[in-house]
């Protein structure tokens, strides 16, 4: 599954650079974020509990956050596995100015297996947009 | 598979229903007729605490007219609908787009209410909730509220319907005079999944032009689609082929649809065009008199 | 997890078990009761195997609960054939190879019988739509629903005579 998108922050690029990548933030911006641990300098260990309605599962994953070019763009990969299925993924987010305002662009490819995938497969790409938008707006908040 | 283990309370009244759901906290369950619910518990995607069931809630089970609305009671059984007099002489969308439900066995159990709690992307029943602007009548322990679609629907799966709370009863207002319909779908089997289904209603007067037209979209987004603007399109107008083309292009313009391994989001777009444009001409055949 | 007492009717006899609020009907009827001819396929209510009467009415009975059973009237597969005789139904199947492997059997059976009882002179088109819920995997459905057709006509036959 293609993962691509923009969104777009009220500040300036540095700062967005900074949010973005603050381990604290990103365990309170991730959806269902229960734990968030830095094991190895910007390799994350990471519980969230995903999903719709009642629909949900908790996934043990790792984040990795690669080839940082501070501040314009960074790769970050995550592997994750619950009892619904499993999770892959890796996506280039790169930050560009507009005017007073940041531009986010992240394009990624994302592999979502198992028993969630073959059940909810016609649901799993609406889902995963949702909860991107949700991570993107809850970064906002912070940012603000 | 097998489903979690979960406790396990009837209510027999709603009030019973909404007390049970309080006792028993927020990872409880209404279990309805269980159509969905059910494989998600089999497939443990689902791990609710407790389940409520109100299959012997007898009170939510009733069609009634009341104030030019066609009232229905949440445990209504869809095969109840599809065989109701009453529906097929005054909405007789509700009885087509009912016979889109899955089979004949999972009509017997399925009930309006869950159908339309459970909120499934490409649910039959959802799409007329939006087309005709129906009320939901929700029960929870302040007392019962009233509320439409656009503030029921949230996303997949997902309505503002709270933890304690019992949607009771659907109240669709009635077609007006000279009104026609049409529920039209694509999927791979009958009873499989909708990829894209559309229920139309247009009115005409005398003269054949459209007083007002009603669209509602399943399979192509997060809930059903109704398009303002394309109703507007056809609103006084003489409904030709190509402001029905030009109508259906509208929807396909509007709609974000996913794709998947059945149908590409393209594929569904342009399907959502060829549908809205067969359900219209099939409704307004229906006002001239046609089958 | 408290055990819930369940008393029920099946096929004319009376029943009375313990379950687990989970347990499955479907799981009830072939381990409780003990009765295996009602067959568990997909348990998520695709293939229509496991389809049995509740009072009279079809139902998956991997969809529903033991514990919602409570009370009610089951019939499955096995009420159909009376004193060891098969129904005109199960004739019907036997005699239009409208089963190979027989996994699906007491589902169509049981369709077929909720369609006939209600019509008693099914177009195939309605009987391909009475059936369009369970799975087959062996015949291609084509004998299927010739045996379905040819148990209307002996039914019609049998009301006439009688």
């Amino acid at each position: 599954m293609k993962l691509e998108g923009k969104y777009t922050f009220k500040a300036a690029r540095q700062k967005v650079w900074d949010v973005l990548l603050d381990q604290k933030v990103l365990a309170s911006c991730l959806p269902g974020c229960e734990r968030l641990e830095e094991v190895a300098p910007d390799q994350f260990e990471a519980r969230l509990k995903i999903g719709v309605a009642s629909v949900k599962g908790t996934y043990d994953g790792k984040v990795r956050i690669l080839e940082k070019h501070p501040i314009s763009s960074y790769r970050m990969e995550v592997e994750g596995s619950g009892a619904p299925g499993f999770v892959k993924g890796e996506a280039t987010i790169s930050l560009e100015d507009k005017g007073d305002k940041t531009d986010i662009l992240y394009s990624g490819e994302a592999q979502i297996g198992g028993l969630v995938a073959s059940i909810g497969q016609r649901m799993l790409g609406g889902v995963t947009k949702l909860m991107v938008n949700q991570f993107f707006k809850a970064m906002e908040k912070k940012i603000q | 598979m097998k489903p979690p283990k979960f406790e396990y309370r009837a209510a027999r009244t709603v009030e019973e229903a909404v007390s049970l759901l309080q006792e028993a906290g927020e990872d409880a369950k209404i279990l309805a007729g269980g159509q969905s619910l059910v494989p998600m518990l089999n497939f443990r995607l689902t791990r609710p605490s407790h389940l409520i069931d109100i299959n012997k809630v007898s009170e939510l089970d009733y069609i009634r007219e009341k104030d030019g609305k066609l009232a229905i009671g949440a445990l209504t059984r869809e095969r109840t609908i599809e065989r109701s007099a009453l529906v097929r002489q005054k909405f007789p969308l509700l009885t087509e787009a009912t016979e889109w439900i899955g089979h004949v066995q999972i009509r017997n159990r399925g009930t309006i209410g869950g159908s339309v709690a459970h909120a499934d992307p490409a649910s039959e029943y959802p799409a007329l909730v939006v087309l005709s602007d129906a009320e939901l009548t929700i029960q929870g322990p302040d007392g019962s509220r009233t509320t439409t679609w656009d503030e029921f629907f949230v996303t997949y799966l997902t309505t503002s319907l709270q933890p304690f709370e019992v949607l009771t009863e659907l109240r669709f207002p009635l077609p007006k005079p000279g009104s026609g319909y049409a529920f039209v779908e694509l999927a791979r089997r009958h009873g499989d999944f909708a990829l894209v289904g559309c229920a139309a209603q247009v009115t005409m007067n005398g003269k054949g032009t459209c007083q007002e037209a009603r669209l509602a979209l399943i399979g192509v987004g997060p809930f059903p689609h109704r398009s303002p603007d394309a109703e507007a399109m056809l609103k006084g107008q003489k409904l030709t082929d190509k402001l029905i083309s030009e109508a259906g292009q509208k929807i396909s313009e509007e709609v974000e649809p996913e794709g998947d391994m059945h149908a590409s989001t393209e594929y569904r777009r342009a399907m959502s065009k060829v549908f809205t444009e067969r359900a219209l001409k099939k409704a307004l055949s229906r006002v001239q008199g046609g089958k | 997890m408290s055990m819930h007492s369940i008393s029920l009717t099946i096929n004319g006899k009376k029943f009375e078990g313990q379950a687990e609020a989970r347990k499955l009907l479907s799981d009830f009827i072939r381990e409780d009761i003990g009765l295996t001819g009602t067959h568990v396929g997909c348990e998520h209510g695709m293939c229509g195997a496991c389809t049995v009467f509740i009072d009279g009415v079809g139902v998956r009975s991997c969809l529903t609960f033991a514990v919602q059973a409570d009370g009610t009237s089951i019939e499955t597969v096995e009420s159909l054939a009376k004193d060891g005789k098969l129904s005109p139904l199960q004739e019907a199947f036997w005699e239009n190879h409208g089963l190979q492997c027989g996994f699906c059997t007491p589902g169509m059976l049981i369709c077929a019988e909720e369609l006939l009882r209600e019509n008693k002179n099914p177009t195939e088109q309605e009987v391909r739509l009475a059936i369009s819920g369970n799975l087959c995997r062996c015949t291609g459905y084509h004998h299927i629903v010739l045996s379905i057709l040819a148990a209307a006509k002996k039914l019609q036959g049998a009301a006439q005579a009688a």
